[in-house]
């Protein structure tokens, strides 16, 4: 899950994506970021998430070791049809959630049907 | 009078809530890996598994003279849910990850994160105190800290020379 770049460990989250009809909404898992420092942008079609980790360590003698401590970096590949201006985002325990708005004209919407 | 069984869901491994879906398998496997890769010869951790429909959370664990200290990535878990019990050589955490978009089950085309019911039991490497543990959840993460028993603490046991034969 680790990739290495040249100045830093990063990770990669794990998320899980709805497609909710009026949106596309993304959940990932970051735990221990700080969600004051969370980057989240959209450029060219890219929605790119950088969510920084402050080095923490367990004090004294490490006996156990299971997951490495560095920052999430993921990017996703937006099709046409989001309207970027909206995109909102928040952060709580842990799960970073972000709202992607489709454009209003391309929304699924039910269409009444009129009687003659 | 059957003389061939039936193989039961069990046996084929597909029972509803067992490692069912493939990102269940591929978690698992991933911890799997990632813990026996990173630390061969101590992976006191290694042999446990998920009871069907569960999943166990990643933990470090450090100790110094008089503590241990553990922590666990629990990302989306409300502090309330988690349970800690302490027994003199064991640490379980315990709880249930909620999804709460998750009711009417439509629209997630991909997913990779845990959910459902957690419980892990930690063997601690020494005994402590069970009346002093703190816990605490801060964004995501769950730290516990444990105070080695007093009257654990290891003796050095001095080693005489000559023979036993009397």
């Amino acid at each position: 899950m680790a990739t290495e770049t040249q100045t830093e460990l990063t990770y990669r989250p794990n998320v899980d994506i709805c497609d909710c009809g009026a949106e596309v909404l993304i959940v990932a898992d970051v735990p221990g970021a700080t969600p004051d420092a969370i980057d989240v942008s959209f450029d060219d079609g890219v929605l790119s998430v950088h969510a920084p980790v402050a080095a923490r360590t367990l004090p004294g003698r490490i006996l156990q070791q299971e997951y490495g401590i560095g920052d999430y970096r993921r990017s996703f590949k937006l099709g046409d049809g989001f309207d970027a201006s909206l995109i909102s985002a928040e952060c709580r325990r842990g799960v970073l959630e972000i709202h992607v708005p489709r454009l209003a004209a391309v929304r699924p919407r039910k269409i009444a049907v009129r009687t003659a | 009078m059957s003389l061939i069984p039936f193989r039961t869901k069990r046996a084929t491994g597909m029972e509803p809530g067992s490692l069912a879906t493939l990102a269940d398998f591929r978690n698992e496997m991933n911890r799997l890996f990632e813990g026996f890769f990173s630390r061969p010869l101590q992976m006191p951790g290694w042999f446990e598994t998920a009871e069907p429909g569960q999943w166990l959370p990643s933990i470090d664990m450090s100790e110094t003279d008089k503590q241990i200290h553990v922590r666990a990535e629990l990302p989306g878990i409300e502090p309330k849910d988690v349970d800690v019990s302490v027994s003199e050589d064991r640490l379980v955490i315990a709880g249930e990850k909620k999804c709460e978009k998750e009711e009417s089950g439509e629209g997630w085309t991909h997913r990779e994160s845990h959910y459902g019911s957690f419980s892990r039991a930690i063997p601690l490497p020494e005994a402590v105190d069970p009346a002093k543990v703190t816990a605490r959840y801060d964004k995501g993460v769950l730290t516990v800290e444990l105070t080695k028993s007093p009257t654990s603490t290891s003796r050095k046991v001095p080693v005489l020379a000559g023979s036993t034969e009397r």
